[in-house]
């Protein structure tokens, strides 16, 4: 029985561990990678099972995904997702905290200077980008796109307005129009 | 209490370890909708001030280019700025588990709340919500980041080229980078 969970968790691992180092772009950049494994390979997911939790990923609040916390839990309870949780994320963090603490180091230097200049206009072009992604996916089509403009017109105009409350706002909005059969 | 951290780069302010646990839980819990860099900057550079734009622009760069969920990378960064690596450790511990148990809860509950069609219609209204929070953050930076015709140059062709056609991001980042680095060491000396 305890061999069965210890298997399990160590396959967690190597599924999700070198999706870590892979995952460059985001979630979304393994994400087929992450249903051929989970579905086809291992075979811990039917096709719709992996569908429904997708959905549930994008419903919960957090970064990126957390779907092989979902998957996780599914095959071996709480262990499976705290197991699943670190062996996607843990890889990255220490890849990124690495680079964050080499570039801290040539802080200063005038090259350094110049690159951070040069990245910071595409930086925002990605920031930008991503908002964009997530409009073309989401349904909703215009009534959408006009809330997502709304709701960047309110945060521009008043920075300091608690975004929380716009999210309750656009969620209870979108629920009444729905209710009312409008959406 | 707060003070400005006497370190060889005062980015960053010095806060508790507490104190950020606490601010990156609620960040992690609050964060509907993806676009965890415009829940973070809302939170943690415009509200709590524990960073400014040039280290959080600085940190985005870096959380894109690298694997892995940029969120999470930005958190990794901006614990490090904070407190090294114990900050790096507890803001990203602090960042996760409040979603990974808000989801296990979800699945759960899920097949009761599935059918219902109100559900999907509060769903869209958090994306809308929260994709003007993305699209206000870009735009807010867009000042300091993009100063002159050059700079801004590069982020439209950064939206068009990863945004509007949705090309892979690496080949283009391989193009532009060295471009905009260019273009900044040009500027500086004129």
């Amino acid at each position: 029985m305890h061999d069965e969970l210890g298997r399990t968790l160590v396959a967690l691992c190597l599924v999700f561990v070198p999706l870590s180092l892979l995952s460059i772009g985001g979630g979304a950049a393994i994400l087929a990678d992450i249903e051929h494994q989970a579905v086809t390979v291992q075979g811990w997911t039917t096709q719709r099972e992996f569908a429904d939790l997708f959905a549930i990923s994008r419903a919960a609040p957090g970064p990126g995904t957390m779907l092989s916390a979902l998957i996780g839990w599914k095959v071996a309870g709480w262990a499976g997702a705290v197991t699943a949780t670190l062996a996607l994320y843990a890889p990255s963090s220490l890849l990124a905290y690495g680079a964050s603490r080499l570039w801290g180091r040539w802080r200063g230097s005038s090259w350094h200077a110049a690159v951070e200049r040069g990245l910071a206009p595409i930086a925002v072009g990605l920031v930008l980008s991503g908002g964009l992604a997530v409009l073309q996916v989401a349904p909703g089509g215009p009534v959408l796109w006009a809330a997502a403009i709304a709701a960047t017109a309110v945060l521009l105009r008043w920075p300091q307005v608690n975004a929380l409350a716009l999210l309750v706002a656009g969620g209870a909005l979108f629920g009444l129009a729905g209710a009312l059969g409008l959406w | 209490m707060v003070c400005v951290s006497v370190s060889k780069h005062a980015l960053a302010k010095r806060i508790g370890l507490p104190t950020i646990f606490g601010g990156f839980f609620s960040l992690g819990i609050t964060s509907f909708g993806g676009g965890t860099a415009g829940w973070l900057y809302q939170q943690i550079v415009q509200r709590r001030r524990w960073i400014d734009d040039p280290a959080f622009l600085s940190a985005v760069g870096l959380s894109r280019i690298m694997p892995g969920s940029s969120g999470v990378n930005l958190t990794v960064q901006i614990g490090q700025l904070l407190r090294g690596g114990v900050g790096a450790l507890v803001a990203v511990v602090a960042l996760l588990a409040g979603p990974l148990a808000i989801v296990v809860a979800l699945s759960v509950g899920y097949a009761k709340l599935a059918g219902i069609d109100a559900v999907h219609a509060v769903l869209d209204g958090v994306a809308a919500a929260a994709i003007g929070l993305t699209f206000a953050t870009g735009l807010r930076l867009i000042p300091r980041a993009s100063p002159n015709a050059g700079s801004v140059a590069v982020t439209l062709a950064t939206v068009l080229c990863v945004g509007v056609l949705r090309w892979p991001m690496l080949p283009v980042l391989i193009f532009l980078a060295p471009l905009s680095i260019g273009l900044a060491l040009v500027q500086r000396r004129p």
